[in-house]
């Protein structure tokens, strides 16, 4: 009963995730209600003719919509938070899996020397 | 093989240069976290950097001392609370009406001030904190291996 709760559990998360993944490829790429294209239209509003003329676009759109001054860091955490998400349980997958193997290879190994 | 004096000497200039660079170590890596959403670096950078302080006290003072330092139970158990905590801080982008990892609270501070930029900040410094517990927990593990079993 447990396992079949489990399995019931798995198969239903994953025909949420694949609905999810459809419904989300249906809609308009947007970022805070604003489309991604009509930001793109507007780029006689800025200055491209200085030398850091897409420089000032990034920072200055970073900043208006995070107010974060480091623009990697709001990539990382704000416009991309699944994938930092991603990557941090990947350190604790590691680690989990590690544990894990280097327990049981402890143990492997005393109870060889034990038989010997 | 090396002599006895040869090895004395070598153990009193690791061990200094251990106590020279673990404080340097650790102020850098926390600098570097806490100042993510400002200037160039961010949590995984900075945690890995706390974490190599491990590196530096088991080369100056061996096996023994760290493992009666550090307690692994309590590392781990700090790297969950890490993960939970950045967790609930996306969470909060739909708690608080937007989207996953949204940023909200972007009206605390002004721009450019160390508690500023909303949730892009508290959920750098749980990351850093997730990585600096994840690492360091990784690198005792690896060094519990290398350890002489003579305790049992």
């Amino acid at each position: 009963m447990k396992r079949f709760a489990i399995a019931f559990s798995l198969v239903v998360f994953l025909l949420m995730g694949c609905y999810a993944m459809y419904y989300s490829s249906t809609l308009d790429r947007t970022y805070s209600g604003t489309k991604l294209s009509e930001v793109l239209k507007n780029e006689q509003n800025y200055d491209m003719n200085k030398p850091d003329g897409v420089a000032n676009i990034i920072v200055r759109e970073n900043l208006k919509r995070t107010k974060s001054v480091n623009a990697v860091t709001a990539v990382v955490f704000d416009y991309r938070g699944y994938d930092t998400l991603g990557e941090s349980f990947i350190l604790l997958t590691a680690i989990a899996g590690s544990v894990v193997i280097l327990k049981s290879h402890k143990k492997g190994s005393d109870h060889d020397e034990g038989q010997e | 093989m090396m002599k006895g004096k040869n090895r004395q000497v070598k153990d009193v200039i690791v061990k200094t240069a251990a106590d020279f660079f673990t404080p340097i170590a650790l102020v850098l890596g926390f600098y570097i976290i806490l100042h993510g959403h400002l200037s160039p670096g961010g949590g995984f950078q900075g945690g890995v950097l706390v974490a190599s302080a491990v590196v530096l006290i088991y080369l100056g003072y061996g096996y023994n001392e760290v493992s009666k330092k550090f307690n692994m139970e309590i590392i781990k158990k700090n790297e969950a609370l890490g993960a939970i905590l950045f967790t609930v801080f996306g969470l909060a982008g739909i708690i608080y009406g937007s989207v996953f990892f949204a940023n909200v609270f972007t009206n605390i501070g002004d721009v450019g001030d160390l508690i500023s930029a909303g949730t892009i900040m508290f959920m750098n410094n749980s990351v850093g904190y997730k990585v600096l517990t994840g690492v360091g927990f990784l690198i005792l593990l690896m060094i519990g291996l290398l350890a002489p079993d003579n305790d049992n």
